[in-house]
């Protein structure tokens, strides 16, 4: 039997300073090896639960676990294993880092305190900015790319990590047709041959990747769908939610 | 000019070579950090503090250096929160610090004592003892480990505080260490320098550097060494001018910061392939 990687029981999390939940009654499993992809429209609390898988968030109740450890007790130890793209990320043009430094940062907490950054460690540094193609950009400064190439090289960043479990919030956002294509085929590859566990947050009903099995459909803080990929997008009452059938 | 063996001035030399590195060393984390204003707050806390020791008669470094601790531990949390808006913490320190200042300073006892009430003031090339110097010393010695041996956990929570944390950095530890070592060096600069231009020592080095270089180890590299040599340069001029030297110290830092901008690769337009490749080297 395969082990369930994130186990999440009637989670509710509310951010500091706000009174009411954003997200409540999370009830979640998944295993080991999984693709899920969660949609839902804005605002409907996808961020808020990434964040709650990985611990930026804390959760006012219920239990949470990821790797079979208690979120809350074992946030930098599970965090090392999970890899998070972060949505709509913004940079400031000046920023004075060169591409390869962002990659290898992805790598901090996996390399570990009082531990420096030796070639196998760059091996893995290059291979993971090799595998979105972004490879001539390593060094060039951070601020000076197009929005797509710069979410490639947060990919990469996540990537350079080995994670067991890849977060990923609206992967495919600044991402023109044929680098959504290339990411897809890139989420599809490392799915199947590293066994990674992906969870993938994504607005767009057209483009959930072929390896994706299972979609969790959220709205307004609550998961209210969650089943295979199939029978979600050939749902009524997923026309409901996103009205204009998934198309932005 | 005043003519002094050279012997004579061998202390204050060091203690310039290394207030000049503590200070932009970590310079180059309160800028990319945004904590200039909780900075500026502690430096002024230490003037105070430094004030208070000088009123209560014990040593000024000791008490400028509890001041400045004390300011980051109350207003730290705030500011990393982003509870406090950064000109609010500005506006209301400063000004209560500096009042502060002035009212231990009053009551400085002995007419000797007045002199060096001053000197924290506008900094002094003989102010420096020995115990300072072995402080500072010390000082450059624990930043050097810390950004050698945390050198990629500094990177990735001066890229994004979110990210380096979602990978398994403890960010809130870099950002008390950082403010913890500003607020050190800040203290033991304070009687080199005084204690109304210190902070310039900590901005004005590290923004010349951010203008020529987009890689943060260069950034790292050079960023000490202007600071430095701002010091030094300083202290000849005010050797030569009997300016004070926190004055002069500070206007060379300027002066570099100014050419920095005119020449500065990245401010130019036109050129941008070449500077790209430029970065690349
Ligand atoms: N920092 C915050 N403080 C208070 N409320 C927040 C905060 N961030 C998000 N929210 C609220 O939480 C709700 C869910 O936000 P969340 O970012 O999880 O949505 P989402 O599903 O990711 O939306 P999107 O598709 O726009 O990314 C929103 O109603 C939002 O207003
Ligand atoms: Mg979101």
């Amino acid at each position: 039997m395969l082990q369930d990687i994130i186990d999440l029981r009637r989670i509710e999390t509310i951010y500091e300073g706000e009174k009411i939940p954003v997200i409540y009654d999370i009830n979640l499993k998944i295993k080991s090896g999984e693709f899920v992809a969660i949609i839902g429209p804005n605002g409907a609390g996808k961020t808020t639960l990434l964040e709650t898988i990985n611990g930026l968030l804390d959760y006012i109740s219920g239990e949470g676990f990821v790797f079979r450890k208690e979120i809350k007790k074992n946030k930098s130890q599970i965090r090392k294993e999970i890899g998070y793209l972060i949505q709509n990320f913004e940079i400031d043009p000046l920023a004075p880092f060169l591409c390869k430094d962002i990659v290898m940062s992805g790598r901090t907490g996996k390399i570990g305190t009082f531990r420096f950054t030796t070639k196998k460690d760059w091996d893995k540094i290059w291979y993971s900015m090799g595998l979105v193609g972004m490879i001539d950009f390593a060094n060039r400064p951070i601020g000076k790319l197009s929005g797509g190439e710069f979410q490639k090289i947060l990919i990469a960043r996540a990537l350079a990590q080995q994670p067991r479990l890849l977060l990923l919030d609206e992967p495919f956002s600044n991402l023109d047709y044929a680098s959504k294509i290339q990411i897809e085929t890139l989420l599809n590859r490392i799915h199947e041959k590293y066994k990674i566990t992906i969870v993938m947050v994504s607005h767009d009903l057209n483009f959930v990747p072929v390896g994706c099995n299972r979609i969790i459909v959220m709205d307004k803080g609550r998961i209210i769908m969650d089943d295979k990929k199939e029978k979600i997008l050939h749902s009524n009452k997923i026309n409901d939610i996103f009205k204009n059938g998934g198309r932005k | 000019m005043i003519e002094l063996p050279l012997l004579f001035l061998i202390p204050s030399i060091i203690a310039a070579v290394l207030v000049g590195f503590v200070c932009s060393t970590m310079g180059t984390f309160v800028v990319r950090l945004n904590l200039s204003s909780i900075g500026y707050a502690m430096s002024h806390a230490a003037f105070a503090g430094a004030a208070f020791g000088l009123m209560i008669t014990i040593d000024s470094t000791i008490t400028a250096l509890f001041f400045a601790f004390g300011t980051a531990l109350i207003i730290g949390p705030l500011a990393e929160k982003a509870r406090l808006q950064s000109n609010i913490i500005i506006g209301f320190l400063f000004s209560i610090m500096i009042a502060l200042a002035f009212i231990f300073l009053n009551y400085v006892p002995g007419e000797a004592a007045k002199g060096s009430a001053l000197r924290i003031l506008w900094g002094s090339l003989f102010s420096v003892d020995y115990n300072d110097l072995l402080l500072l010393l010390f000082l450059s010695f624990l930043i050097l480990a810390f950004v050698f041996v945390f050198y990629k956990e500094l990177l990735s929570v001066m890229f994004n505080r979110k990210l380096a944390e979602s990978s398994g950095v403890n960010t809130r530890l870099f950002f008390f260490a950082v403010l913890f070592f500003t607020g050190f060096a800040v203290s033991l600069s304070l009687k080199l320098v005084g204690g109304l231009l210190v902070f310039a020592l900590i901005i004005n080095p590290t923004s010349s550097a951010y203008q020529f270089f987009y890689d943060f180890k260069k950034i790292m590299i050079f960023s000490p060494i202007i600071g430095i040599i701002s010091c030094l340069v300083g202290f000849y001029l005010s050797l030569l001018t009997d300016f004070p030297i926190g004055a002069s110290i500070v206007i060379v830092s300027a002066i570099f910061f100014a050419i920095a901008i005119i020449v500065s690769p990245k401010r130019k337009k036109g050129n941008g392939k070449r500077n790209i490749l430029k970065n690349q080297i």
